[in-house]
């Protein structure tokens, strides 16, 4: 069977960063294409060249037997190929109707004027496809997140009547906010879809790809690394393709953990509220303890993190460092009170990108490095050194923009800038392994842990259950902005996985 | 994961970091133009003019380049410097240099409060300003009654700008002190490292405990301050003050710090640069006269080189929607 799209060689850099490496795929007819990899893979990148949201810079894509450009999405709509985004596309202060029917000849209007009955009967049709309830008339911005991905599935929907031959549906990560019922109702759907519709379908849940999936493809560094078919392998197995390597005996370095002081708190809190994001969180964390936070999106365990650190408003609640009660109004307080904050999101929050390692690394303690209120170079270049040495930041020189470094250099950096705060007392890690490779994630790990042992009280958010249970030495579990468990000694009496997740839904 | 952004996907690629040599060669260019036309530009008489005519330019593009080096933008400095002008005549008057220093302080503070206003209310520093030279400008009309006011004879706190240092225009040796010390402040204090964190990327600076109020404040009183001392070179020069005295002089400014390679979206550039800007743009209006072309047209010429310069340097991927 031709297959209905070919990917030939498609390559996608951003500056020097190679996204997508001369990556092959075929999706044929009437099947569904399961896509897996770790962060910063490339799976999203694909995603994007497919949907015309980005150029590649090289490699063709043939569907139906002949080339294709796809030069924006309202392009790639008209082509056949409709993408279910994971950061949503509508447009909030308009109606679910007029979502629907966005960006393309709409069928409910007469003479460029809408009629609203029949748009919204028009979309009440499509709408009925996912079996959803939702009014035509609504305003996107009053649904919720869960709703929100219904319309946009609506509208990639519509496009079935508008083209003749068969769609190319593309999903984005679209369960990662949905509840098991709903992840059925979609799963119906993908099924039904796929009588007149090619789907590819990305998620970083393993089981979802194997259930919904007849063929997969694993990523690894933007590069294809591997085809399976679905019933032909297993979770395992797709694991270690998606990691590439084996993983040391010792992968969270217990060796390295060190017993801390449990007669001192170094960060207490106690019924901290935020409003909309949690309430009553009452938890303390000693100078050199690892605590660990639990919980899935909605939990308010990023609010929480972010409280500490000022950079979220409370409403109620005491925050006491070494036994002093704080209040931070703004990160700058944060700062000056000795708490660090590494983000998970680092290229927009953690790093000035066009700046250099060294001003980098600096930044949150310049005011340590004047003399007479004017910057000491002699001293900025000594620290920087030392801590480019410290933590092994491989890179030409302190003076090249942290931009140029690998995604774990550039963690690095960011760690360091913390670290180097002469007055750190307490760091709030929010996901810091996010989107780097096995490598740089030990290293992240192992600074971690030189940290905690020399007694900085650190607060821990992770992707994984188990890089939580690795690190913590203490794990408090959240579930809709409240406290739901609390598990004080991790080491020695470890919760199981399933007993997390049963508090954290 | 990037959020899904059209307007981002020619960023990168699209932006030039005029920065280095392009500037320096465009003036070279031009003066060699100028040249051709007319050997004489290169004599002494005639650099003296260019100095005298880049004084007050130079002096508010020093001014502008940490607004800018912020990604903001201040839009009421010729308003500013007019009003100054308008004050500073009466005050000289009447208080000699006590009074100059008055009107530099006021101008000072005055730049501040916008710089305050625009960080703790959150408003875009081109309203804010935008906002401020409807009200130099009113106020301006209010105290001179809408008249040039002349500075009296021999007014030694003023009339120095007209005198010569080692052979070159005294307000343009000003000028050039007030850059070097800017220029030093940028790459010495840590203000100017959070100029640059805060312009390039101002979540990751606040994040790091950047204190973006003081920036800001700090950077905006400075272009209060330089309006200002514009204002005592304009006033030195034409010998009066009037509300509409400096009006002509916010284009060839803010032209002038972003044809010399300070990228108007912030992060990129420097003091340095803004000389090489200011050099271009007197030469540009000096060379309109010498090629004959109207000096009325120059603000068709100084508009259009503020586009062009935008467009090649602007950093697309920091406006998540262009407007």
């Amino acid at each position: 069977m031709s297959p209905l799209l070919s990917i030939e060689g498609l390559t996608k850099r951003y500056g020097r960063t190679v996204a997508l490496d001369e990556v092959d795929l075929e999706i044929r007819p009437n099947e569904v294409v399961g896509l897996i990899g770790q962060n910063g893979a490339g799976k999203s990148t694909l995603l994007k060249l497919l949907a015309g949201v980005q150029q590649p810079d090289s490699g063709r894509l043939v569907m139906r037997g002949s080339p294709i450009k796809v030069r924006n999405p309202a392009h790639a709509a008209e082509q056949g190929i409709g993408m279910v985004f994971q950061e949503q596309s509508l447009v909030p202060n308009l109606t679910v109707a007029e979502n629907i029917f966005l960006g393309r000849p709409n069928p409910g209007t007469a003479g460029g004027v809408y009629k609203w009955r029949r748009l919204n009967a028009l979309a009440r049709e499509q709408l009925e496809k996912t079996g959803s309830e939702i009014s035509p008339s609504a305003l996107v911005q009053r649904l919720s997140f869960a709703d929100r991905q219904m319309v946009e599935l609506t509208k990639v929907l519509a496009l079935e009547e508008r083209t003749d031959g068969d769609l190319l549906i593309l999903f984005d990560e679209p369960t990662s906010v949905l509840s098991a019922a709903e992840i059925e109702t979609l799963f119906a759907q993908i099924r039904r879809l796929k009588r007149r519709a090619s789907i590819v379908f990305v998620s970083h849940r393993m089981d979802e790809v194997l259930a919904i999936s007849d063929r997969i493809y694993v990523m690894r560094d933007g590069r294809r690394v591997a085809e399976r078919d679905a019933a032909a392998c297993d979770e395992n197995e797709l694991y270690s393709l998606m990691v590439g390597e084996n993983r040391a005996e010792d992968y969270f370095l217990d060796a390295d953990r060190k017993p801390y002081d449990r007669s001192a708190t170094a960060l207490e809190v106690e019924g901290l509220t935020a409003e909309g994001s949690f309430s009553d969180v009452t938890f303390s964390v000693c100078p050199g303890q690892i605590v660990g936070v639990a919980g899935v999106i909605g939990s308010g365990r990023e609010a929480l993190c972010r409280a500490l650190f000022g950079a979220l408003p409370t409403a109620a609640g005491r925050v006491r460092l070494r036994g002093e009660e704080v209040t931070m109004a703004s990160p700058r307080d944060g700062v000056r009170l000795g708490v660090g904050y590494l983000p998970a999101e680092r290229k927009h929050e953690g790093m000035v990108a066009e700046r250099s390692i060294s001003e980098n690394l600096v930044l949150a303690s310049t005011p340590a490095l004047t003399r007479a209120g004017l910057l000491s170079w002699a001293r900025e270049s000594d620290l920087v050194e030392g801590w480019i040495e410290r933590l092994g930041v491989k890179a030409p020189s302190a003076r090249v923009k942290i931009s140029q470094l690998s995604g774990g250099n550039q963690q690095k950096v960011v760690l360091a800038k913390w670290l180097a705060l002469p007055h750190l007392r307490v760091l709030v890690l929010d996901h810091p392994t996010r989107g780097l490779d096995l490598k740089a994630k030990t290293d992240v790990y192992k600074h971690v842990r030189a940290a905690a042992a020399r007694g900085v009280a650190i607060v821990l958010l992770s992707d994984t259950l188990e890089e939580l249970l690795g690190l913590s030495d203490e794990i408090v579990v959240m579930r809709d902005g409240r406290v739901t468990g609390h598990f004080p000694d991790v080491p020695d009496t470890p919760p199981s996985s399933e007993e997390l997740v049963k508090l954290m839904v | 994961m990037s959020p899904v952004n059209i307007s981002r996907r020619k960023g990168a690629s699209q932006r030039l970091d005029i920065g280095g040599y392009l500037p320096a060669v465009l003036l070279v260019v031009l003066v060699g133009l100028v040249v051709a036309r007319d050997p004489a530009f290169l004599g002494v008489a005639s650099l003296r003019s260019v100095a005298v005519q880049a004084a007050p330019i130079l002096l508010l593009a020093v001014g502008l380049t940490p607004v800018i080096l912020l990604g903001g933008i201040d839009l009421s400095v010729a308003a500013l410097t007019s009003l100054c002008s308008v004050l500073l005549v009466s005050w000289a008057n009447q208080a000699g240099i006590t009074g100059v220093a008055g009107v530099v302080a006021l101008a000072t503070a005055a730049g501040a409060v916008v710089g305050v206003v625009h960080s703790v209310a959150q408003v875009p520093s081109f309203i804010v300003t935008l906002g401020a030279l409807g009200l130099y400008s009113g106020l301006s009309l209010e105290a001179s009654d809408a008249t040039n006011t002349p500075l009296a004879e021999g007014s030694p706190a003023i009339s120095w700008v007209n005198d010569y240092f080692a052979g070159i225009p005294a307000g343009f040796v000003f000028g050039l002190i007030v850059l070097a010390i800017v220029g030093l402040m940028v790459r010495f204090l840590p203000w100017g490292r959070y100029l640059y964190a805060m312009g390039s990327a101002e979540p990751a600076a606040l994040m790091s405990g950047v204190p973006k109020i003081r920036v800001r404040a700090a950077a905006f009183a400075l272009t209060g301050m330089t309006s200002a001392m514009a204002a005592i070179v304009l006033v030195g020069r034409t010998s009066f003050g009037s509300p509409t005295l400096a009006s002509g002089l916010l284009l060839p400014a803010i032209a002038a710090v972003v044809v010399g390679g300070t990228a108007i979206s912030g992060g990129v550039g420097g003091v340095g640069r803004t000389l090489v800007g200011v050099l271009t743009v007197t030469v540009v209006q000096i060379g309109m006269v010498v090629i004959g072309i109207d000096p009325v047209l120059q603000n068709v010429i100084f508009g259009a080189v503020i586009i062009v310069a935008v467009a090649l340097t602007i950093d697309r991927a920091k406006l998540s929607v262009i407007k």
